[in-house]
């Protein structure tokens, strides 16, 4: 039996290629056994709004759709089908309290499923894993 | 080569191939081989980290021109 290894990453940006990415890699990490945990902050918290929809950033918001467009092409579903996916894939996902405070986000707001915690439990989590990655 | 089950993955850009090999295997009994068929080049290297990490094996492999035929036997 291979040994379950733990995998811990932060999501600090909301632009659609970090959220692509996150999802791409964190999808990528639950289906090779890795226990994963994301870890949404300051602009990152925004994808984990109910219908969520992120942009490329800056003048390249325009081109999101052609992107969307592309990566369907190649297999890769948009982030709310990643979302949900990675909830399937049973990936804990947790939002940063002070990030909600800060940008006015309530619990509502939220998807289901998502814990509300603070950098101290999440850096618990990631003291405990095998690897660590920071997208922002 | 024998198998029991076939996932062609072709037409897919990485991670779809790895995320659906996953799918696959869950679904499959201990024992059973997976033929999976995909032509993302990065499916070279993926494909035998996922099985390295997961503790499945590769009980063969070829290349037919720029697409790859992976047998995967499922362990655990």
């Amino acid at each position: 039996m291979v040994e379950t290894k733990k995998f811990a990453m932060v999501v600090s940006e909301g632009t659609f290629d970090k959220a692509m990415m996150s999802m791409m890699m964190g999808n990528t990490a639950a289906s090779m056994g890795l226990d994963t945990h994301i870890f949404f902050t300051f602009f990152g918290l925004r994808l984990l709004k109910k219908g969520s929809n992120p942009k490329m950033p800056g003048m390249f918001r325009f081109f999101t759709g052609m992107m969307i467009k592309k990566m369907k092409g190649m297999g890769i579903e948009a982030f709310q089908e990643q979302l949900t996916m990675a909830k399937d894939l049973g990936i804990h996902l947790y939002a940063c309290n002070t990030s909600m405070e800060l940008m006015g986000i309530k619990k509502e707001d939220l998807i289901d499923g998502v814990t509300i915690l603070g950098a101290a439990a999440f850096l618990d989590i990631g003291a405990d894993s095998d690897m660590q990655l920071f997208l922002g | 080569m024998e198998k029991n089950d076939t996932l062609d993955a072709k037409g897919l850009m990485c991670p779809m191939p790895i995320v659906k090999l996953a799918k696959k295997m869950k679904e499959m009994p201990v024992g059973a081989v997976l033929e999976l068929i995909a032509d993302d080049v990065g499916s070279k290297e993926d494909v035998p980290a996922w099985c390295k990490r997961t503790g499945n094996e590769i009980v063969d492999q070829r290349d037919e021109g720029n697409v790859f035929y992976f047998y995967i036997k499922k362990i655990q």
